[in-house]
């Protein structure tokens, strides 16, 4: 094996606290956290799904399915907001989205979901994993199983990327036994997307290069005396974060033409949108995007008027575009959330947490456009036909991308299944 | 020689609910005619109740396609103003046996959210979502004047006594009081202790309700304030008022001893000078100038709104539990 040598390295590494030298892109990644192991891959069927992505909006805390997907006209339940017809005949949505309701022919929903679980943390875990949380085994979540299915060697970007509105590093501990490889890197919308990208004050390009070219063979030299995943998930980690630092532009939304960006708004969601919209050009396999805290205990209509405003424009240009510039054919996009909101309007005007009759929205690739799944009683208190849960989901997801939800991963000669094998797809849904 | 009127003296100690009607939907809204035969309220299943006070005889006024927000009485009592969430101002007889709707107008893109009616009883000012203050002619329902320019939501609106000018109250916690022509406002007050943004997304509180003293010269805003956790509805109720001749800003009144999640959804002052706001299950009191509630008395269930009747002794309130209860809160 030949040796290498390190050569010293400039002055300015010196300079550098230990943090600031690994790299604040890296910081409180949890890298070497979770399951170890790196799993071998999906199968040679997924090849054929390369180019394929996924977005989904996770309305974190619970967006009201009576002010969205589901309204009803119940003078009890209903609450102040109409029904609005849409480019599908037949499907009403609230009228708080008159702009999405022009985009219904390249969408679906499900408005009989009963995941009987009211609580946050659980709820949350749910829909992303596609489990049940009763489980002693922690399965990775949506984002790292598309990232893992729909892996490219070849791919420069993370598969994996959750947009949050201002600039953040960081990995999510998402992805389970599948390792860090496949989970989040967080990003964000604003002050070019991607933090602590810029060299540090009187780093040059050179002095950079030659630190790396220092870690690299520090990394080496371990790795040649201790035989460990860990560390080639860390090593790869990092290489691929220097690999979106130099191609950082693509998350520098200030690029786009300034009539882009004012028709996406200057809200926080608007610039997330847009982010994402140039993230799937670039084929990543799964980018999330998490506007704030959906999750109206009190004052309910109030809230639900300036929040699903500011998503309704948006989301409907973002669907508008990727179907103009041919993404939409490859692209799945799901508007997820932990839970809907009771029927009950509160004594604050507020809705509470409600897992037993509630919806969620589609789009994009791989399902029936137009098609509604399910439906529930008048006064959106139970579900009446085609009960389906979490799981059905999340194997629905999988098969709209062309990943078959039915195999295994095989982490170490253990086999995984990719969803729950209980439960199947949600059929009359898939195109 | 001229009569003279008994004095009406609080008794706050002794205030409780003393009548107790029932509708089957939350109500929202209330006001008392001016008159005292008849109190009114407006409920989220699209109706105006209608109580006739001597007897509780109930009916029901159906006109609107939804929550019905808002309501206002001609000085005369002979005609009832409702304004709801489907953007609609109706005039009603009130007198009638079954009421109908004598005038529909078309006012606001939006929810309407406030209505006002002159002293004159010669015009009607709405405000709504589409951040327009609008006023009325009374006689014929024509459009007088519009009032644009509104960065934020008018939430609540009043007219200045004896007169046209207007003050509008937004959800961004400013007051703008407009004079009888004028372009724009002659002047604001600013409420920002009762004003909270969430994100850049939704406002929470602002100018709730607005409320001029009985001589005029006292303007009081409602509204929260320490909102700790909005999404939750963390926040306390509290009461701003103002010099109306030099806008000088008095002291808030607010529920010390007793912490309460609220918002002030009206405050009403009383010719004694003391204060009344309703907020969560309470009815509170404040004494002239004095920050802290005097006294609070409870009710069964949230209220949303209040009136007080002409004879200044009962207290008419609007409940979450579709309950219109009296409060008797004095001696005359």
């Amino acid at each position: 094996m030949q040796e290498q040598h390190y050569r010293p390295c400039g002055d300015i590494e010196h300079l550098l606290g230990r943090r600031q030298f690994m790299g604040d892109l890296l910081a409180g990644a949890g890298l070497l956290a979770g399951s170890s192991l790196l799993a071998s891959p999906v199968g040679a069927a997924e090849v054929a799904k390369r180019g394929k992505s996924v977005v989904v909006v996770y309305l974190n805390g619970g967006i009201s399915q009576f002010e969205s997907w589901d309204p009803k006209s119940s003078l009890e339940t209903g609450g102040p907001f109409k029904a609005l017809p849409t480019t599908v005949p037949g499907i009403h949505i609230s009228e708080l989205l008159p702009h999405t309701a022009k985009q219904m022919h390249r969408m679906a929903l499900v408005r009989s979901l009963n995941t009987k679980q009211d609580d946050h943390g659980l709820a949350n875990n749910l829909v992303r994993s596609g489990r049940m949380t009763q489980s002693a085994t922690e399965y990775p979540e949506l984002g790292a199983v598309v990232a893992k299915g729909l892996e490219r060697a070849d791919f420069p970007l993370p598969g994996h990327i959750a947009t949050m509105p201002a600039g953040v590093g960081g990995r999510g501990n998402n992805a389970a036994y599948l390792g860090p490889r496949y989970a989040s890197v967080t990003v964000g919308a604003e002050k070019g997307g991607v933090a602590n990208a810029k060299l540090p004050d009187g780093m040059t390009v050179t002095a950079d290069q030659r630190r790396h070219d220092w870690r690299r063979f520090a990394n080496s030299r371990f790795r040649d005396k201790v035989d460990s995943v860990e560390i080639d998930a860390y090593t790869q980690t990092y290489e691929q974060a220097l690999r979106l630092i130099e191609r950082r532009e693509l998350f520098d939304i200030t690029r786009e033409p300034t009539k882009v960006q004012d028709a996406y708004g200057k809200s926080e969601l608007g610039k997330q949108f847009l982010l994402a919209r140039r993230l799937v050009e670039q084929e990543v396999p799964f980018v999330e995007i998490q506007p704030g805290g959906w999750d109206f205990h009190h004052n309910n209509f109030e809230f639900h008027l300036h929040y699903v405003s500011d998503f309704d424009k948006p989301f409907a240009l973002f669907l508008e575009e990727l179907a103009q510039r041919g993404h939409l054919d490859r692209t799945l996009v799901v508007v997820m959330t932990e839970f809907g909101r009771t029927p009950r309007i509160n004594t604050g005007y507020g809705r509470d947490h409600y897992s037993r009759a509630w919806s969620i929205a589609l789009a994009g690739c791989g399902i029936k456009h137009g098609a509604v799944i399910g439906k529930t009683d008048a006064k959106g208190i139970d579900v009446t036909d085609r009960q389906v849960d979490h799981r059905h989901l999340f194997h629905t997801y999988l098969q709209a991308i062309g990943i078959n939800s039915s195999s295994e991963f095989d982490i170490a000669g253990r086999k995984f299944p990719i969803a729950d094998p209980a439960v199947g797809p949600i059929k009359e849904l898939l195109a | 020689m001229t009569s003279m009127k008994t004095p009406v003296t609080l008794d706050l100690s002794a205030a409780k609910v003393v009548t107790d009607w029932t509708h089957t939907a939350n109500l929202l809204c209330c006001r008392v005619d001016p008159t005292g035969k008849y109190v009114v309220a407006g409920a989220i299943d699209y109706t105006v109740q209608r109580w006739e006070i001597a007897t509780g005889k109930k009916t029901v006024l159906v006109g609107h396609q939804n929550w019905v927000r808002t309501l206002g009485f001609s000085p005369d009592g002979k005609t009832l103003y409702s304004g709801a969430y489907d953007g609609r101002l109706l005039a009603w007889e009130i007198g009638l046996e079954t009421p109908k709707p004598v005038k529909d107008i078309p006012a606001h893109q939006g929810w309407l959210r406030g209505l006002a009616v002159s002293s004159d009883g010669q015009r009607v000012a709405t405000c709504g979502n589409d951040k327009l203050v609008k006023v009325w002619s009374a006689a014929d329902g024509k459009l007088i004047r519009e009032l644009p320019g509104h960065a934020h939501v008018p939430y609540c609106l009043h007219f200045v006594p004896g007169s046209h000018e207007l003050v509008v109250g937004d959800t961004f916690g400013n007051i703008h009081h407009w004079k009888a022509d004028d372009a724009k406002p002659s002047r604001s007050f600013e409420v920002k202790e009762i004003f909270y943004h969430i994100g850049d997304l939704a406002p929470f509180g602002g100018i709730i309700n607005l409320a001029f003293s009985p001589d005029g010269r006292t303007l009081t805003a409602s509204g929260l304030h320490k909102a700790s956790n909005a999404l939750a509805g963390s926040r306390r109720p509290v009461a701003v008022s103002f010099d109306w001749k030099t806008g000088e800003k008095r002291p808030k009144h607010e529920s010390m001893k007793k912490e309460i999640d609220g918002t002030m959804w009206r405050a009403v002052i009383h010719p004694t000078g003391t204060l009344i706001g309703v907020f969560e299950k309470q009815v509170g009191f404040w004494n002239a100038g004095v920050p802290d509630v005097a006294h609070l008395a409870a009710t069964p269930s949230d209220i949303y709104d209040c009136d007080l009747h002409p004879n200044q002794l009962d207290l008419y309130t609007a409940h979450y539990d579709g309950h219109l209860r009296a409060m008797r809160i004095g001696r005359g």
